[in-house]
């Protein structure tokens, strides 16, 4: 039994899914980490006699930029680099903080019941109807455009995603038996909600966890695209796509760089995401076994 | 059956006003501790100290603001939003300019989205078990990995710049005269009887329309296929198997009719984020609609149009969710016979 379950435990790390999102994630999170060692020139280094070169392997590219120039002569791979510490520090620190919020809530609405469960379920109500976009969007007014405030305004927005799912879960594992006898045994509330509970639902945890790194890149990029996220002084994926939306015409490959960036990264959470749930879901497992 | 789906708006009603209320109130609060001064910014730059606080006494800035929140909401029910800071116009006017752009583009998108949804489910539970279907699968996570506005924006470069196949900004082509009816341009067009301009905003709409149904297709597709797979092992299944009849007729004819209603719920959902989707690709493609509305005024700090146009957004989303459970009520047998 104990060497079946061991076997289980890490089957996940066959999964191909897991596999291909670790490495890409993987990749990016390396990027953003060494961006200073590895960026060929100053992102913010500007030359206006070589403005939009195409990247080296096309006509006309020249090899000192492997990527090409940007509208004002900034080197785009060193752009692009610096643009994913940009992304996974907002990935990490918004989803965190929405995870902190939303699990919190969701398993004291789902635990207790009653009227907390009310209030909490109200409160979700109310954030469901607003469109997403549109609540960051004033959020942001209200903040102020920057790096933290987009974080803030991601936590605030995104921790109904985990409030909802969770604490159908959470009230699906109350009722289980062994929660039951933890009770009986003399288990406090603090004692059966981290043993008895949180166990159960941390496999849909980091699910919606990866998920929603995804999210949090694809919005950071939303609010730098209409200019609400970093300053000019500093690089983000956003803000290179609203750029070179002034130069379609002259270049193609600005535009498509930073997209393939944020396509490639979200991506990566969404097979991470994705594959942990289908290793991590009892029932998802039980079915396979059928 | 009529008596019920009123029972139903009556108590989704009772529960959206509320709502709309808190939203309101949230939304005035955060707009107010924002650190700049809309008195000061709907003044001529060249205004003096005292002109600016006469101003903001005006615009009743300098009371308490539970106070200020319900002088606001007066006239909010009253059906008065305001004057924009920016455009120096009715609010009411300027969203029942664009509202009705919004809703355009939404619909159609929807529509997109829900045969792009269906088409897709269908295929991928057709090809369960084969290499085709794993090879569907993963493609239909790549889909997801790509946002609303990525595929706006590759749209454009593709047919719009590469290969000049659509136009990609604005409703209609400037050579036409714009019709005034209701809004709604696909209609007031039809109104006119002038099918070459009916054709022209068709166009117009087809490349942000395609790129937001598309995103919105692959969770679609996924919960047809998920629901398709659950009905699948169900007894009534079985037997019509055992009866021998054929694959397609049980998959069209009794699968189908019941995988649809989680699929319903769930495209409830996606409408109220596919609304919410709209607002980038309007500014994308230049689309005069709420979203373009929206980012100016967050650009210009136009309190009153940010306001307005947040509530304009909740409220539209509630109504479809008022909607989308009405039909579940209509199509759901076993919640009318209850």
């Amino acid at each position: 039994m104990g060497k079946r379950l061991a076997r289980q435990d890490l089957a996940f790390l066959r999964s191909g899914r897991v596999i291909a999102g670790a490495i890409l994630v993987g990749t990016v999170m390396i990027c953003a980490l060494f961006a200073p060692l590895l960026v060929p020139h100053d992102p913010q280094e500007q030359n206006l006699i070589t403005t939009l070169v195409p990247p080296a392997w096309s006509a006309g590219g020249d090899p000192e930029f492997l990527l090409g120039t940007d509208s004002l002569g900034r080197d785009v791979l060193s752009r692009l680099l610096y643009g994913a510490r940009v992304a996974m520090t907002v990935a990490i620190l918004a989803s965190l903080g929405a995870m902190l919020i939303g699990a919190t809530l969701a398993h004291i609405a789902g635990y207790f019941g009653g009227k907390v469960d009310w209030v909490i379920g109200r409160a979700v109500d109310v954030w469901m109807s607003f469109p997403p976009v549109v609540l960051s969007l004033v959020l942001m007014t209200g903040l102020g455009a920057g790096i933290s405030s987009v974080i803030l305004a991601i936590v605030l927005v995104d921790w109904t995603r985990f409030c909802r799912v969770l604490r159908a879960e959470v009230l699906v594992t109350r009722r289980q038996d062994y929660v039951a006898a933890a009770r009986l045994v003399g288990f406090g509330h603090w004692r059966t909600l981290t043993r008895e509970i949180l166990p159960a639902t941390m496999p849909l945890l980091i699910t919606l966890f990866s998920i929603e790194m995804g999210i949090a890149v694809i919005v950071e990029a939303i609010l730098s695209f209409v200019g609400m996220s970093v300053g000019a002084n500093q690089s983000a994926w956003g803000q290179m796509i609203a750029d070179a939306r002034q130069t379609i015409y002259e270049s193609g490959w600005n535009l498509v760089l930073p997209m393939l960036a944020i396509f490639v990264t979200v991506l990566g959470f969404n097979l991470l995401g994705d594959g942990l749930r289908r290793s991590l879901d009892p029932r998802l497992m039980q079915a396979r076994e059928l | 059956m009529i008596v019920q789906l009123l029972g139903l708006f009556a108590r989704r009603l009772l529960v959206a006003i509320p709502i709309l209320f808190v939203v309101s109130a949230l939304v005035f609060v955060v707009l107010r501790v924002l650190p700049v001064d809309p008195a000061a910014m709907s003044m001529p730059p060249n205004a003096t100290k005292s002109e600016i606080e006469a101003k903001r006494q005006e615009m009743g800035l300098d009371r308490p603001l539970p106070e200020q929140y319900a002088i606001w909401l007066g006239k909010t029910l009253k059906g008065d939003f305001g004057a924009s800071i920016h455009f120096r116009r009715a609010v009411s006017s300027l969203i029942a300019e664009t509202l009705p752009a919004t809703i355009e583009l939404a619909l159609l998108a929807m529509l997109l989205a829900a045969g792009l949804g269906f088409a897709g489910g269908l295929l991928l539970f057709h090809w369960r078990g084969t290499w085709r279907g794993e090879a569907a699968d993963l493609g239909s996570t790549m889909l997801m990995s790509a946002p609303d506005f990525l595929w706006g924006l590759l749209f454009i470069l593709a047919f719009g710049v590469l290969w000049p196949l659509l136009p990609f900004t604005g409703r209609l082509a400037s050579s036409f005269a714009r019709p005034v009816h209701t809004g709604f341009l696909l209609l007031d067009t039809l109104i006119e009887g002038r099918l070459d301009m009916f054709l022209d905003v068709l166009k117009h709409m087809l490349l942000p329309a395609t790129a937001l149904g598309l995103a919105f297709s692959v969770p679609i597709m996924r919960v047809l296929r998920s629901s398709l797979y659950e009905i699948d092992h169900a007894d009534y299944i079985r037997q019509a198997r055992l009866r021998g009849v054929s694959e397609k007729r049980i998959l069209l004819r009794h699968a189908l009719k019941n995988a649809i209603l989680p699929t319903l719920t769930l495209m409830g959902v996606q409408f109220g984020f596919l609304f919410g989707g709209t607002l980038l690709i309007e500014v994308i493609y230049s689309y005069p609609g709420l979203g373009n509305l929206m980012v100016d005024a967050v650009r210009n700090a136009d309190l009153p149009i940010i306001q307005a146009v947040a509530l304009a957004y909740a409220a539209v989303v509630l109504v479809i969710n008022m909607i989308v459970d009405g039909l579940y009520l209509v199509l759901n047998p076993r919640l009318r016979a209850a």
